[in-house]
Order: structure tokens, then C-alpha cells, then sequence
């Protein structure tokens, strides 16, 4: 038998890299979805905006303050001023079009190329590292296997993301107004919502939430402009496993994903970068509205 | 330092092609990408010699390009300085292949129709490489490859399913096959029973694995080669992979992880714990690029290997090359820069022996004897390989030099028959 085939154990180490894997990634699928849930735009820029944030992190830290928590504060706000100016500039003149959704894909699209091309020009094309804050720079030893305290420190941002976001949607007024527009536009138009002022603060959430998940993956990956089409994938398939529109959606299929990233090597040296897509096929063919589906839910 | 006309050229087609090829060839899917200024620079019959080189100047491999480009810049102005090439100033055209074998099949034909160059040298990329090779046959020009490593490509066409090796392609650098003959030799004197692999997820990861397996088994090595990784180009986090290799608790692993994504594995494995799990880790790549010099380089004590080391052989020519570059860069040759520089070279003698004619350099290169910072080697004649030695070492930091070194450093010579035989149970070619 093919030694390469051998079915191996699942230990423990695998699960919590899956985790972690999976919570950076829920950070910038839960935006694309936001977004998409509450203002029907499929942001393909959402990739290159989680790495912006992982720029801005970078930069701040080298050059302006010597404190990584400020900078991740940068990048993520950064991140979302740069995604809101986008929203008022280029997307929201192509609400009204008819056949809008095919213009709104285009312009996000030439912002992939732009803000790659961006990043090469000012950083140039090789990869960046960054050290894990002092605070957590220490290891951390989970059955057996060693983890830096910052790995799991990430996992515990995200599950906090998750519950804030939901009590943030489901409890606060502002929640309300995006839960209401988002199911019947019109209707909350005539009832004197500003649409156009909440969608661009829906818009900079989604993107701040992507900058942060750039800005906080930072120190455990490298940071290059390639990693910026590399996420994207990823998220869309999440939120197609999860459901476009919600969060919960997205919060589970990013860690279903991020755990076939960290068990696929275990089990075959190669081609396991396709389970997520296998994966995604079958959640398309059973239950094509995704696992979860709606805002809110 | 002056930088010559060809050079300059090549920083402005670099720019252009890059902008151009981003932005209409993402935008419009097409593969409409035209072949830079080079149209507007007309043909080049004006009592110079014209070499295109070719490299990967962009993206994450560019560093490659770069030692490269210092290497034959040094040959040019040393040759240009001493009376050129019969008398004739030798001029480069450089050009990216971005590492894409299409691009780069473009670039060869700009560089043939529009430079009208007289020889082809370069290419970092196995994969273009073996795309180029049938090319330049049908062109008819001459291409010395200086770095591409894949035993298939001197491996004549019809030898093995993959081989491309016509009389057009020589190479001027250790292959594959003798890299990982001198990887079997290390770990025929190490205490490993099992051996694992992390390689890029292509062709070059995957065959370095084979032919490491081929020669170890040749060599009598007794282990077994289980865990096998192949990681995507460019990945930003290989921790899952290093956490399954852990896992499978092999004593030594063999890697063939280049340029940024070795930067990357090196933070990553040493986070995850991986040099106190793996006894043994033998980069083959490791001392290839800017990694000896730059903040990440490999860890004391390891093996690695190079196709070229800046102290070996102790001669004069390979001196003087080390002490010049040092001047000029401030940094230990790497062997992208001695395979460019030493290229250059190679044209230059050729060229004086014979003729400058695209038949003429291809005769003088077959089975010819040359001597360079490398040392003194010649071009087999059946494969046009030259027949350069392994060099696998241990890391170790050097102060003088504030660099890493290979120290000590083994030099495997090579014969080709050996390695024929050493391969005989497998059905791969040794491209020697």
C-alpha cells in the first residue's frame, strides 16, 4: 500500500491548527457575507482587504508605534475606511443599474488588481513576517503538542467576534435596521432608514472585520500579495457551505474548512487542497442555499 | 556602478511588461500580453554580441532574477572592459519569464525576431524550462540554462516520456539527479531508518523525491521513505504540514522548498518545534538564494546543499570571482550569480573559438572543457550536462564573511556511468 495513502490519527494538534485556520478565515468570510447578505454585493476585493490589514499591521509596527494591538487596530480601521470610500465611490452609483450585480462584480474585481499591484509597488513581492505580541509569545503545550499562545489566542478572538456580531445584529437598533433592509430595502426606505449611509457602514464593517482577520493572522503567516488571492477562494467557499447572508453560516464553514486544511495533509501528501471544493459541490448539490441561511441567523 | 545598456533596457521592458501583462491579462483573460518595447528597439546587427537572458524577475522568485542579473552584469563589464567578445562589446537583454512557460515562450521569440540575439541563457523554472526546450530547437538557437534543474531536460527526447533534451539545451549547473546523488551520499553516513519529504507541489518537489529514493536505494541505504507533503507554491502557512510531518516521526526529511516559501517554513517549523523533532533536515535548496545572508537563514548544523559554493574549489579564478563580487555586492556569490556570470563567459569562449553563428556556438559547446569560478568541467557530450560535482555541507554561521557558510562541505564527484548504474532499478534518466 501506497505509504502516502495510510490513513493517520487525528490528533488533537491537527484539530486546534484547524481551528486556528479556521478562524482567520472566519474573519474575512463573515464580512463577505455581511455584505453580501445585507447589500447583495459579492466583494471579490474582500481577500485583498484581509491583506491590507495584514500590511497595515506590518507597517505600523515597523515604523510608527512598537505595539502590535494598536497596530491591529490600524489595519482593521484602515481597512474599513478604505472598503467605505470604495462603497461611496464606485459601488453605490451601480445600485440602481439594471444588471448592477454584473458591474458591482467588475468593480470590486479591478480592485483586486489594483490594490495587488498596489502592494507589490510599495512592498515589493517578497514575503513579510511579524512577531507575535510579547504578551503572548510564549508556548502553550495542548496534548502533547506545543502551540504558540498567540495560535490560541486567535481561535479565542474569533468565537468573541462571533458572539459579538451576533448580539451586535440580533439585540442592538442598528441590527435591526440591517436585518430590516436587508430583507425588504424599499420598505425600510419608506420607513426612513438612510440606505445609503447604512449601507456604507455595513460595507465598512464587512471590510474592517476582513482587516482585522489580516492584521491578527499576521504573526502566524507570511504576508505576501499572493496571500490575498489565496483567502478569497477559501472564503467563497465557506459561504457557500455556510450560506451567503449568514453569519452563523459563515462562522461554521470556515471552521469546517479550516480543519480539512489541517486533517487533508494527514491523510493524502497531495490534492487534499480539493476537499474544501468537494465539500462545497456536495453542499451545492443537497442544500444549494448552504448550510445556514439568512442574515441574522 | 555603471549599468550597461542592455541592463537598462531591461528595467524598462521589466516595468512594462509587468503593468501590462497584470492589468490586461488578469482583466480580460486573454493571453493578449505583447513582448514589451522590444519592437521598438529593431534588429541588433550592429557589431555587438546579444544575449537574452532570462529569469524570473517578478513575483515571489524574483530574488532569483535578481543574483542572476549581479552575476552577468560582472561578466559584462569584466569582458566589455578587456577588449569584448573578438573585439566586440557583449550586450544583455534581459527579460522576465515571470516563472510561466507561455510568458516565456513569448519572451525567447521576442528576443530571437526583434533583438535578434545571438544566444539564449537563463531560466529558473523546471517547468519552463522543459516547455522551452523543444522551442529553442525549432528556433535553432542555443540556450545554456544556468539554474532549471530537472534531469529531463538534459535527458535526451526519447530516453524517458518527460525527457526534452535536444542539442540546442546545455546547462551549466548541477542537475537534479546529481543534487540528490550527493543528498543519498549524506544520508548513506547518517542514523536515519525513515525518511519524510516537504516539497513545493510540482514537478520539482515530486521528482526530487524520486530521485532521492532512486539513489539512496542505489547506494544501499537502508531506511524507508515514507511521510511525502507537497504544499501549494506560495503558501503563507505550511503549519499543517509540518504538524503532519511531526507526526509521522521520521528521522530526517529532505526538502526542496525554495525562495520565499522556504523563508516562510523556516519561521513556521521552528515555531512548531520541528528541529527538536527531525534529527536530520536536508535542504537541497538552502543555500540557494539570499537565505544565507538575509534575517531568516537556515539554522546552524543543518545540511544543505548549493551547485556552487564561493569556497570551493580553492583556486585563483574561483578567489578573484568571490573577492569581486564581495566588493561589488557586499555578499557571497550565490549560485544563480556564478551559473549567469559564468554563462556569459561561456559565449565569450565559444564565440572565440568559432564564430558568432547560432551552429557554430552549439559545436563549440558540445562536449566542450571550460573552466570558471566552479571549477574546471566539461559538457557531456551525450546529454550536454556539464559534469559538475554535488556540494552538501553543514550550516554554519561565518563571522568574517557575516554569512552562512557550508562548513564543513563535501564535494561528491560525479561520473556518469555511476549514476546510470546507481539508478538502474528505477526508470528515471540521469540527464548526465
Amino acid at each position: 500500500m501506497d505509504p502516502s495513502l495510510t490513513p493517520a490519527f487525528v490528533s488533537v494538534s491537527d484539530v486546534v491548527i484547524g481551528l486556528s485556520l479556521g478562524s482567520r478565515l472566519f474573519l474575512i468570510a463573515v464580512g463577505l457575507s455581511l455584505i453580501f447578505g445585507v447589500l447583495g454585493v459579492l466583494n471579490f476585493a474582500h481577500g485583498a482587504f484581509y491583506m491590507i490589514g495584514a500590511y497595515v499591521t506590518l507597517a505600523v509596527t515597523n515604523q510608527v508605534i512598537d505595539n502590535f494591538w494598536l497596530a491591529v487596530l490600524a489595519g482593521a480601521v484602515a481597512v474599513g475606511a478604505i472598503g467605505a470610500l470604495i462603497e461611496i465611490g464606485t459601488i453605490r452609483p451601480l445600485y440602481e443599474r439594471a444588471e448592477g450585480e454584473l458591474d458591482q462584480l467588475i468593480v470590486t474585481f479591478g480592485f483586486v488588481l489594483v490594490i495587488h499591484e498596489a502592494v507589490r509597488f510599495v512592498w515589493g513581492s517578497q514575503p513579510y513576517s511579524i512577531d507575535a505580541p510579547a504578551s503572548l509569545a510564549f508556548s502553550v503545550s495542548v496534548a502533547g503538542s506545543t502551540f504558540s499562545a498567540y495560535r490560541l489566542f486567535v481561535i479565542g478572538a474569533a468565537f468573541v467576534v462571533m458572539a459579538g456580531l451576533w448580539l451586535f445584529i440580533t439585540k442592538t437598533y442598528f441590527g435591526a435596521l440591517v436585518r430590516g433592509t436587508s430583507s425588504d430595502r424599499e420598505m425600510a426606505s419608506m420607513l426612513g432608514v438612510d440606505v445609503p449611509k447604512l449601507y456604507t457602514a455595513v460595507f465598512f464593517l464587512g471590510s474592517f472585520l476582513a482587516g482585522l482577520g489580516g492584521a491578527l493572522s499576521a504573526p502566524l503567516q507570511s504576508t505576501s500579495p499572493a496571500l490575498g488571492d489565496q483567502v478569497i477562494i477559501d472564503a467563497f467557499i465557506i459561504v457557500v457551505i455556510g450560506g451567503l447572508g449568514s453569519m452563523f453560516g459563515a462562522f461554521v464553514g470556515a471552521m469546517l474548512v479550516g480543519l480539512m486544511q489541517a486533517i487533508g495533509p494527514q491523510f493524502i501528501a497531495a490534492g487534499h487542497i480539493a476537499i474544501p471544493f468537494l465539500a462545497m459541490v456536495i453542499v451545492l448539490l443537497l442544500r444549494p442555499e448552504g448550510l445556514f441561511g439568512g442574515i441574522g441567523e | 556602478m555603471v549599468r550597461e545598456p542592455g541592463t537598462i533596457r531591461n528595467n524598462e521592458n521589466r516595468f512594462g511588461d509587468r503593468v501590462r501583462r497584470r492589468t490586461v491579462l488578469k482583466a480580460a483573460g486573454t493571453g493578449l500580453a505583447a513582448t514589451g518595447l522590444a519592437g521598438c528597439l529593431g534588429d541588433d546587427d550592429d557589431g555587438t554580441v546579444t544575449l537574452g537572458a532570462m529569469y524570473i524577475f517578478s513575483g515571489f522568485a524574483s530574488l532569483y532574477g535578481d543574483e542572476a542579473e549581479r552575476g552577468y552584469e560582472m561578466a559584462v563589464e569584466e569582458i566589455n572592459e578587456n577588449g569584448g567578445i573578438d573585439g566586440q562589446d557583449v550586450e544583455i537583454i534581459a527579460r522576465d519569464t515571470e516563472g510561466d512557460a507561455d510568458t516565456a515562450i513569448r519572451q525567447m521569440t521576442s528576443l530571437i525576431e526583434e533583438d535578434g540575439v545571438d544566444g539564449l541563457f537563463g531560466l529558473d523554472s523546471s517547468g519552463v524550462a522543459q516547455a522551452m526546450a523543444p522551442q529553442v530547437e525549432e528556433q535553432q538557437i542555443p540556450l545554456m540554462v544556468t539554474h532549471a534543474a530537472t534531469p529531463f531536460l538534459t535527458s535526451p527526447e526519447g530516453e524517458h516520456d518527460n525527457s526534452v533534451g535536444n542539442e540546442w539545451v546545455f546547462r551549466n549547473c548541477n542537475s537534479l539527479s546529481i543534487d540528490m546523488y550527493g543528498a543519498a551520499q549524506v544520508a548513506s553516513e547518517l542514523d536515519v531508518s525513515e525518511w519524510a519529504t516537504i516539497g513545493p507541489d510540482y514537478a520539482f518537489g515530486y521528482e526530487t523525491w524520486d530521485y532521492f529514493e532512486a539513489f539512496a536505494e542505489g547506494l544501499g541505504v537502508d531506511a524507508e521513505f515514507t511521510d511525502e507533503q507537497y504544499p501549494a507554491l506560495e503558501t503563507s502557512d505550511f503549519t499543517p504540514y509540518i504538524s503532519a510531518i511531526i507526526d509521522a516521526e521520521p528521522e530526517g526529511v529532505i526538502t526542496p522548498l525554495w525562495g520565499a516559501d522556504l523563508t516562510t517554513f523556516l519561521g513556521q517549523a521552528d515555531e512548531a518545534g520541528w528541529f527538536d523533532a527531525i534529527e536530520y533536515t536536508l535542504f537541497s535548496v538552502g543555500m540557494g538564494t539570499d537565505l544565507p545572508a538575509d534575517g531568516s537563514p537556515l539554522p546552524e548544523g543543518q545540511h544543505a546543499s548549493t551547485r556552487y559554493d564561493p569556497f570551493v574549489p580553492e583556486t585563483e579564478e574561483n578567489e578573484t570571482f568571490r573577492e569581486t563580487y564581495y566588493e561589488e555586492y557586499e555578499t557571497l556569490p550565490t549560485y544563480n550569480a556564478e551559473g549567469a556570470y559564468r554563462a556569459v563567459y561561456l559565449y565569450k569562449e565559444a564565440i572565440e573559438e568559432g564564430e558568432n553563428d547560432p551552429d557554430a556556438i552549439r559545436d563549440t559547446f558540445t562536449g566542450m572543457d571550460h573552466s570558471g569560478p566552479v571549477g574546471e568541467y566539461q559538457f557531456a557530450e551525450e546529454t550536454n550536462q556539464a559534469v559538475v560535482p554535488a556540494i552538501w555541507g553543514t550550516v554554519t554561521e561565518d563571522a568574517e564573511w557575516e554569512s552562512n557558510v557550508l562548513d564543513p562541505v563535501e564535494v561528491h564527484e560525479v561520473d556518469a556511468d555511476e549514476l546510470d548504474d546507481l539508478l538502474a532499478d528505477s526508470e528515471l534518466p540521469s540527464g548526465v
